[in-house]
């Protein structure tokens, strides 16, 4: 009995309506006797609810594959920086309630959700928050936007790059020297910096998908000068398509985020090697499955699916391109046609979303796989 | 099915029984065989010992904090092993899956996860039940939340609002009692305090630390939920904080209170160093106080990670960040503090913790109120339990680690002049009986009729890590799940919580406070039983 398998059990699943009974479907056959003869299978997108994702690792250590997300990039990021050095996220009911100083970075946030900033300043007393001070936004490198009623709001873009310009704020909070030639630029930095200092609690908010690494270093290191003497903290946007929530599962799973081989004994992460991109494009790996079903969301495809490589296509919407051998099995979309266990914003945490429209004529992701990792279980044993 | 573990020397405390028998177990449970039915398997135990599946009253293994742990530290099972730590050199052995069969290699049944934040309840639930093999219960967060602040704020700490506010929070975390940490301490450190003792006012809310504690005391007293609320206390880590935990077990005026990780507030401030032993004062108060019962939290050297809800202790705990990285998750009500440690027997301040988590469980009168924990990871790897057994029942076994050990370390601590060794009674009460009966789960952590048959079962050997780091035969629910120290069956465990009931109003009240604060629905963050499988929650009674 292996003493690390990684999974192998659904922890939130099996509603009832699917039993181990039931007839084979051909459909789910086919897709396992593909994986199956794979040597190096991807699942990706990865699309989907909690369920979903724990049945995703059961089958890819089962099938000695790799994990990755539609979103991968970001959160294989954010999750190296945070083994590297750490991380101070705030979260967004903190923020909402008791920062006094917002800076947003960067151009995604506000373009992600331009109703971002009257979420984070919703212009009704919060809950007690420490300092005097009023609260503000700071836009750095993020465009131009309209400021919440009677919430002062500094635009700082010019003509500099976003790292730079994080290079250059964490030089006017430390008050360090450094020159820049766009003087009304450098005014306004300069009192970013010192607002900054006497902020009672400064937010940085960014979305790890635009930020290279060494720049969220900058803005983590500026944080840890902050809470020498004050309090500070950062909140990045959600990646999407439950790519936090997915990525949480992985972690409780096997301790790595997404983009983990589990080819070898020990699950080995690696956000390169393991990216579905390049793994398809090399020809590394040698089978494709991937997960689109989430209600509102599209996972954008890989370049080059589904052309050449063999693909059980899991989706909730209707399927495009897909080749002749490949498997399309439709799906549920969690969230409308089932009830799913999400990465919500608002808790900073996993909630459950209610079914909208609960179809349940439909699979769901979890059941697909559970099943399909129960045929090739099967087909080895044979 | 009948199972009969055969000759055996069975050691169940709760029935004062020490002494060669029979065991027998159908449908799950244990029985009597009156009617001295033929057994269907028959198990021939002579020689070895048979006790109750552990119960562990206090151990990190699931949720947001303990997710920040791994997400800081997948490397944490390789340094640890690199260290000659029992545990395997991958991410994975910190994973879910291997945790459920770790426990159950050394017989461990039942495991209660301390610290599930509220509004992250799912997420705890979701980790718990991708743990295989053990029942799990969890006990939910509160007292630095807003909602209960604002409610405390004017001043009646009895309030019916409080009381359903708990209730409702239990329930709706599928949780089985309450955890304070460092009450108001976390919301001060929101207002910038590094610092928060027992009596200080939390900002703004103007209660105390006390006062959040005797209300949370009063509220869990009157609904009925048979754990008390499980404290962890103000000033962590601190020299002198005994004066803390002493002032705290007085304040408790003789109601139920569990004190958590105890071993962290023996601290004195005496010697050249400022720091020494207060085992003994804090042992003369616990011993005094029958109100109150423990978990240790014993240290052991060696890589690990804390991981707590006390944000501002952790805040400070950051500059001895070993390695020289840290995670602070600012949340609703406490956030979580990460901060990696390695507990050197070169140090003379591990060196001296160590041996205070020894005294205090050595020093105990009554081992029904000192219970052992490691409070797992922050003390040690759960995975050093047996090494730990080994110390407490083998003074010489005390003797050769202390040999080697900092002589200022010894001066101040009073170890070696201890000589007493727990007894294979003593210890199956501070790991199965006690935490059971503390918990109110009265079928378990004992081997009487109609008690879930969870059994673990151990060959007698003077060195007590290799007697318990692999149990012989592990029985979960009538199962047979472990076979010579390895995993034969992978079942899956059930969890336990409270329901005490609680005024529906108080659901449009938190409501409406969530969407006015939060822009959220409670909704989004309740425990259902529908995404669950089937028969995973039991609820367990409570008295009111």
């Amino acid at each position: 009995m292996p003493r690390l398998r990684v999974s192998g059990h659904l922890g939130i699943c099996a509603r009832g309506k699917f039993r181990e009974e039931d007839e084979l479907d051909s459909t789910l056959e086919r897709a396992a006797a593909l994986l199956a003869r794979a040597r190096l299978p991807v699942i990706g997108g990865l699309f989907t609810d909690i369920d979903g994702a724990s049945a995703a690792l059961a089958l890819a250590e089962k099938l000695g594959g790799v994990v990755d997300h539609a979103a991968g990039e970001g959160l294989a990021c954010a999750a190296r920086v945070m083994r590297e050095t750490g991380a101070t996220p705030a979260s967004f009911g903190e923020v909402r309630n008791r920062a006094d100083t917002i800076v947003i970075i960067g151009k995604n946030p506000l373009q992600r959700d331009p109703d971002l900033l009257s979420k984070l300043f919703p212009g009704k007393p919060g809950l007690p928050r420490p300092g005097k001070n009023n609260r503000e936004a700071v836009l750095l490198g993020a465009g131009k936007a309209t400021a919440p009623k009677g919430v002062p709001l500094t635009s700082i873009n010019g003509k500099t790059s976003v790292p730079e310009l994080v290079a250059l704020l964490a030089a006017a909070t430390r008050e360090g020297l450094f020159e820049m030639r766009d003087k009304a630029q450098r005014k306004k930095l300069d009192a970013a910096g010192k607002r900054l200092r006497e902020s009672a609690f400064a937010v940085f908010v960014y979305d790890p998908a635009e930020l290279e690494e060494p720049v969220m270093h900058t803005v983590l290191e500026m944080v840890r000068h902050l809470v020498k003497t004050t309090r500070a903290a950062t909140m990045s946007l959600a990646a999407p398509g439950n790519g936090d929530g997915v990525n949480l599962c992985a972690t409780w799973t096997c301790a790595l985020p997404v983009r983990t081989s589990f080819a070898r004994k020990v699950p080995e992460n690696n956000m390169w090697a393991y990216d579905t991109d390049r793994l398809l494009a090399s020809d590394e790996a040698d089978a494709l499955v991937w997960i689109d079903a989430l209600d509102g969301e599209t996972a954008g495809r890989p370049k080059g699916a589904f052309r050449g490589i063999p693909a059980v296509i899991v989706s909730s919407k209707p399927v495009r391109g897909a080749g002749r051998d490949d498997v399309v099995i439709e799906v549920g979309a969690a969230g409308a046609d089932h009830d799913a266990a999400l990465f919500l914003p608002p808790i900073a945490g996993i909630g459950v979303v209610k079914a909208t429209r609960a179809n349940k004529n439909k699979p769901t992701v979890a059941e697909v796989l559970t099943r399909i990792s129960k045929l090739i279980g099967k087909t080895r044993a044979a | 099915m009948l199972i009969q573990l055969k000759g055996g020397r069975i050691i169940d405390p709760a029935h004062n029984r020490d002494a060669v028998g029979d065991l027998f177990i159908e449908n799950g449970r244990i029985v009597d065989n009156a009617d001295v039915r033929k057994p269907d398997e028959v198990h021939d135990v002579s020689g070895k010992i048979v006790m109750a599946g552990a119960v562990d009253v206090h151990s990190h293994i699931a949720g947001t904090n303990v997710t920040l742990g791994r997400q800081l530290m997948p490397e944490l099972p390789l340094l640890a092993a690199e260290g000659g730590q029992p545990i395997l050199p991958s991410p994975a052995a910190w994973g879910s899956y291997a945790t459920g069969v770790r426990y159950a290699e050394m017989g461990y049944t039942t495991v209660i996860e301390p610290a599930m934040i509220p509004t992250h309840a799912i997420e705890a639930q979701a980790e718990l039940a991708a743990i295989p093999i053990i029942d799990v219960a969890g006990l939910v967060i509160l007292g630095n939340d807003d909602y209960t602040l604002n409610l405390l704020r004017k001043g009646d700490v009895k309030s019916d609002e409080l009381k359903d506010y708990v209730s409702w929070t239990l329930a709706h975390s599928k949780a089985i009692g309450l955890k304070v940490i460092n009450a108001g301490g976390s919301e001060a450190f929101k207002f910038n305090a590094r610092t928060f003792d027992l009596d200080e006012e939390v900002p703004d809310y103007g209660v105390t630390s006390r006062g959040i504690v005797e209300a949370m005391q009063g509220a869990v007293e009157d609904l009925g939920v048979p754990h008390p609320p499980h404290v962890h206390c103000n000033n962590l880590g601190i020299a002198g904080n005994v004066e803390t935990a002493v002032a705290t077990l007085e304040a408790t005026q003789g109601r139920p209170i569990h004190f958590a990780h105890i071993q962290f507030y023996g601290y004195g401030n005496e010697g050249d160093k400022g720091f020494s032993s207060g085992a003994a004062t804090l042992m003369e108060a616990v011993n005094k106080h029958k109100n109150a019962t423990v978990d240790v939290g014993q240290v052991m050297f060696g890589q690990t990670v804390t991981i707590s809800g006390d944000i501002l202790r952790q805040f400070d705990g950051r500059r001895a960040a070993s390695p020289k990285k840290w995670g602070l998750n600012q949340g609703e009500g406490n956030g979580t503090g990460v901060v990696p440690y390695n507990y050197k027997p070169k140090s003379f301040v591990n060196a001296l913790q160590w041996a205070i988590g020894l005294e205090i469980f050595l020093l105990a009168e009554d081992p029904w109120r000192v219970l052992f924990s490691t409070d797992h990871p922050n003390g040690a790897l759960f995975v050093r339990y047996p090494e730990i057994f080994h110390l407490l029942m083998d003074k010489d076994e005390r003797a050769r680690w202390l040999d080697g050990l900092p002589e200022a370390s010894r001066q101040v601590s009073n170890l070696a002049g201890i000589s007493r060794e727990l007894t294979l009674s003593e210890l199956a009460i501070i790991t199965r009986a006690a935490p059971a009966k503390l918990m109110g789960l009265a079928d378990r952590g004992h081997l009487g009729v109609g008690a879930v048959a969870d059994v673990a079962v151990y060959t007698e050997r003077k060195n007590k890590t290799k007697m318990f780091s692999a149990a012989d035969l592990v029985f979960k629910s009538g199962n047979l799940v472990v076979r010579k120290g390895n995993v034969v069956r992978v079942t899956w465990g059930r969890c336990y919580h409270v329901d005490p009931g609680f005024d529906r109003q108080i659901e449009k009240r938190v409501a409406a406070f969530y969407d006015r604060y939060y822009d959220a629905d409670p909704s989004w963050f309740g425990v259902s039983n529908a995404i669950h499988r089937p028969d995973r929650f039991a609820t367990i009674p409570c008295s009111s």
